[in-house]
């Protein structure tokens, strides 16, 4: 192990020293909320740092199979923004529960390491590892508020059915890697390459190797019809969690994509094209079907989410179209999807800062009246969510829109088909609005106070939600420069 | 005059947005202050545009006043603002429309008063901003602007069924919407394909003109573009949100809805569907011309039979638009200029009727025919009022609802008697509905209805008329000197059948 190798990991060995540090700190200060947050903001601050500076350079460490490049830095940086948020929303809602701040803190960072991880991968086994660092505190998380059976239930089907598509990706992982010989995804794609240039059909053995990793691949990012464990995950969590959960190792999940399907499997990408094409219909039309019939808010983001997996999907089949232009737009939903839904997991939380608050339909009757400023946050986010500009999610999905455009054929259909489904996507995001302002308060009169953290948290994203809808461009040319690695 | 150092069409269009911001800026309480400012902004607004309509040289051909910067460069996408006759005359309707409509909301609105401006202005920034972007993307952003304040205010300030009407309106403006969008983007790439990935210029809609897009993408184009526009107008069979809309939304919500919404779709197929995909406008335009006659006689039909005075003027609606077609799709000079004219006249006396019907909804809070009666005697000045805008609706000659229905006539007349013979009979079935009306609700014995609310029977207070008066003025002028506006869109019609379409133009202008 050389030095330089280590340089080239410094932004994980930065985010493994902030986790540690984070338990430090609650072992000489216990259950304080101030300084776990503190120390953790300020830390994730440094690792940013030290991804920028690291990021300068581009570089492999560890025989080839780690890769410090642009890609990893804008993932980086996105997962260092998703856990910075989350633990800026959490304090209000987990201090009221005496949920524990600290390790809330130290398990998010820890699983920005498998996700950082990820998205530096470039050996089919470093992937498998960063994906199970990233899932596994994510499982203790949804099972945070131990005492809550619908939290227990919600962890015990996400680890089961976790563990069950980790399993599947890594026999589908193992099968490409006896297959080809190799572990290394440039490997790997040199193998494809020259079975895809001859012209012959796959082995069975690489076809169910496809197979088994399109499935297990699917289950991470919950798609239709690998979804189930979504919906009670995220109703079952603490909401901060259910906020990271949703946006975290969804995007976590995409870079894994990008990482296998663009860089390992690219060159055999004719072959799941028509897979991904189904996948992408049927997800966004189910996850937005089932969406309009929930009364829950949390669960209706739930399968909103999966809708929202439909629309990026639809990026990856363009890139399989022979669109390079899907890979940025799916980097530049991720992003936006990012800051609107945590927003709006922002707000649902701030809705529960009293234990025993639901997160039903009822409890954002008359928001508008009683807290008008989180009101408007959340009309903000949710128009975004249903990408109406100038917004960010609006932009996000006109990027997705316009690359399947250019792919033609299936894909265009699938652009169709998408805003179809955004349509009607608006009934069930504006019906939430429809209760903050068209309805009367039920009879709630006491106003929770929201902490200092959970406003700054919630300016910012919703800033950056009109930002990047009003000026995308610089965080377009960022997605375009981190998609070029693939060439 | 030179206009051309100011950006004159962005000072217009957002200085309701800076009035916005000032409302949101004034505590909740100052309900007179707020009231005062969202009135400013849009006279600021207002003023600003008839300095623009003084200016307008409508002599020269293209677009003046343009504005131009890159605004997501990776796109080629720009913020792009010009104005032709169209956009202008679109323009002042807008902002007299909308400076009306805040007055004539002061006193209906009472609750929740900064929200109310707060999104009228809002609406203001859509509207003004889609009648003047001259890039694609940029209109659509407007375009869908437009939405979310009426959305709001349907469903707030509206009536007792105001939830599921606005869902709807707002369902139905989506899903045009939103093809179009996918429109927008798949002709843009077309554009970029064909200047070798360049996507410069690929939203610029004065370069899109100059492009002969293919005739697949045309009739896919075209048929989203269209689908968008006529829901927005609204064409048969895409009406069934209006009347909805209509009888919840309050009485300035419905004012700006028929006064200036429906127009945007009007304005979208002359600027946008037609001239963009002009072989695919003409091999769509016997559907459409179909479609538009079942609408003049349908809205025309259906309103006859209507019990409440609101659906009634909502329908009359459907009718009217069914004209601003119709004269579009004939690609015959009388008939467009009449589609303009209508445009215009439309909105001015539907925003009156709106009014009037908010007026006697104000003092009883029930808007059915069959209750009223013998209002005449009671309210004399507003009987007045009502009967003139009515007359105006009707199609009274002199008035300026007559001229842009009769040049439509008369294009049909030349392109299709048939066609002519048949909307003939629609101007009396309109004449039938409005008078049938006009005389339940005046003449006769004061209903026993009325007797019950005798006290609050109050004439037209001197801030309704004064929302009145310069829409009657407007009507009169319009009916007898209507060469005002067709010299203003002149340049817009013969651009659009000169070069687009390539219809000849066979007839002289006769109305100058």
């Amino acid at each position: 192990m050389a030095w330089a190798d280590i340089v080239t990991v410094s932004p994980i060995v930065a985010a493994v020293l902030v986790a540690a540090a984070i338990l430090v700190v609650d072992l000489i200060w216990p259950s304080r909320t101030g300084p776990a947050a503190g120390v953790s903001l300020l830390g994730l601050a440094a690792v940013a740092g030290v991804i920028l500076v690291n990021g300068q350079t581009a570089a492999t460490a560890f025989g080839g199979t780690y890769s410090a490049d642009a890609l990893t830095t804008f993932l980086d940086l996105l997962f260092v923004a998703i856990v910075a948020l989350t633990i800026l929303f959490a304090p209000d809602y987990l201090g009221s529960r005496d949920l524990p701040l600290a390790e809330f803190a130290a398990g998010l960072v820890f699983a920005m390491t498998g996700a950082m991880l990820i998205a530096a991968a470039t050996d089919l086994l470093v992937l498998f590892l960063g994906l199970e660092l990233m899932v596994i505190p994510g499982y203790l998380l949804a099972g945070f508020a131990k005492r809550d059976g619908l939290s227990t239930e919600g962890a015990i089907k996400y680890f089961l059915l976790g563990s069950f598509s980790s399993a599947i990706l890594l026999f589908g992982l193992a099968l490409t890697w006896g297959m080809t010989g190799s572990t290394s995804m440039a490997g790997v794609a040199e193998h494809l390459a020259a079975i895809a240039a001859g012209g012959a059909p796959l082995s069975a053995g690489l076809a169910v190797g496809l197979a088994f990793m399109t499935a297990g691949v699917a289950f991470k990012v919950a798609a239709v019809p690998f979804h189930f464990w979504t919906p009670d995950a995220y109703q079952g969590s603490p909401t901060p969690v259910t906020g990271y959960l949703s946006v975290g190792p969804k995007v976590g999940a995409f870079a894994l994509v990008l990482r296998l399907f663009v860089g390992a499997l690219g060159p055999i990408k004719a072959d799941w094209f028509e897979v991904i094409v189904v996948l992408a219909a049927i997800t966004m039309t189910l996850g937005n079907l089932v969406a309009l019939t929930q009364s829950n808010v949390k669960r209706m983001l739930a399968y909103s989410s999966i809708a929202h997996t439909g629309y990026i999907l639809v990026g990856l089949a363009a890139y399989a179209a022979g669109r390079t232009e899907g890979l940025q737009a799916i980097l530049f939903y991720g992003a936006a999807y990012t800051f609107m839904n945590l927003g709006a997991f922002a707000v649902v939380g701030a809705l529960q800062r009293r234990p025993g608050v639901t997160s039903h339909l009822d409890t954002f009757a008359g928001l508008g009246r009683r807290e008008p400023v989180l009101g408007v946050l959340m009309t903000l986010f949710l128009l975004s969510l249903t990408g109406i500009p100038p917004t960010a999610g609006f932009f996000a999905k006109a990027n997705i829109i316009i690359v399947a455009v250019q792919a033609g054929g299936p894909t265009a259909i699938l652009a169709v088909i998408a805003v179809l489904n955004a349509a009607a996507a608006a009934f069930y995001y504006l019906r939430v609005v429809v209760y903050m302002f068209m309805r009367e308060p039920a009879g709630e009169t006491e106003q929770p106070r929201h902490g200092r953290l959970a406003w700054t948290g919630l300016w910012i994203t919703a800033g950056l939600t009109i930002l990047l809808g009003l000026f995308p461009g610089p965080l377009l040319d960022a997605a375009n420069i981190a998609a070029r690695v693939f060439g | 005059m030179n206009l051309t150092t100011v950006p004159l069409l962005s000072a217009i269009t957002f200085a309701p947005l800076v009035g916005a911001i000032l409302v949101a800026l004034v505590p909740r309480r100052r309900a007179d202050l707020v009231r005062a400012i969202a009135l400013g902004a849009t006279l600021v607004s207002l003023v600003l545009s008839l300095y623009l309509l003084v200016g307008f040289l409508p002599d020269r051909p293209g677009f003046q006043l343009l504005e131009q910067t890159d605004w997501i460069r990776p796109f080629g996408i720009q913020y792009k603002v010009g104005a032709d006759g169209l956009s202008v005359a679109m323009v002042v309707l807008t902002t007299t429309l909308t400076t009306i409509s805040v007055l004539a909301s002061f006193r209906p609105i009472q609750e929740r008063v900064k929200e109310y401006m707060i999104s009228f202005l809002l609406l203001e920034v859509g509207m003004l901003g889609c009648f003047v972007a001259l890039d694609l993307f940029l209109f659509y952003v407007f375009f869908e602007l437009v939405l979310v304040p009426m959305y709001l205010i349907i469903g707030i300030w509206g009536g007792a069924n105001r939830i599921y009407a606005t869902i709807k309106f707002v369902i139905y403006t989506l899903v045009g919407s939103l093809l179009m969008l996918v429109a927008i983007l798949g002709t843009a790439f077309a554009f970029q394909a064909a200047h070798g990935g360049s996507w410069a210029g690929a939203f610029d809609y004065e370069q899109l003109r100059q492009f002969h897009f293919d005739g697949t993408l045309q009739f896919f184009a075209f048929a989203s573009f269209f689908l968008a526009f006529a829901i927005k107008v609204p064409m048969f069979p895409f009406h069934t949100w209006l009347p909805d809309a209509h009888v919840e939304a309050p009485t300035a919500g419905s004012v700006i809805l028929a006064g200036v919404l429906l127009k945007l779709g009007g304005y979208g197929l002359i600027r946008f569907a037609v001239p963009l995909f002009p072989d695919a406008a003409r091999a769509f335009a016997p559907l459409v011309i179909g479609l538009s006659v079942v609408a003049i006689i349908y809205g025309a039909v259906v309103a006859l039979v209507q019990p409440d005075l609101k659906k009634l003027v909502a329908y009359s609606s459907v009718s009217h638009m069914g004209f601003v077609t119709l004269g579009i799709f004939l690609f015959q000079e009388q008939a467009l200029q009449g589609a303009i004219l209508q445009m215009v006249n439309h909105g001015l006396i539907t925003g009156a009727l709106f009014l009037l019907v908010g007026v006697i909804y104000d003092r009883t809070h029930d808007r059915t025919i069959a209750r009223m009666g013998g209002l005449a005697a009671v309210m004399p000045v507003y009987a007045a009022a009502f009967g003139f805008f009515m007359l105006a609706s009707a199609g009274l000659p002199g008035l300026s609802g007559f001229v842009g229905e009769f040049l439509v006539f008369v294009g049909t007349f030349a392109v299709n008697p048939a066609v002519a013979a048949v909307i003939t009979f629609v101007m009396i079935l309109a004449a039938a509905y409005l008078l049938w009306m006009f005389q339940r609700m005046f003449f006769g014995e004061l209903s026993a209805f009325f007797r019950e609310h005798l006290g609050k029977l109050v004439d037209l207070r001197p801030v309704e008329a004064l929302t009145l008066v310069p829409l009657g003025v407007l009507v009169v002028i319009f009916g007898l000197f209507p060469g005002l506006i067709l010299e203003l869109v002149q340049g817009t019609v013969n651009d659009l059948l000169g070069s687009a379409v390539g219809a000849s133009v066979l007839h002289p202008v006769f109305w100058q």
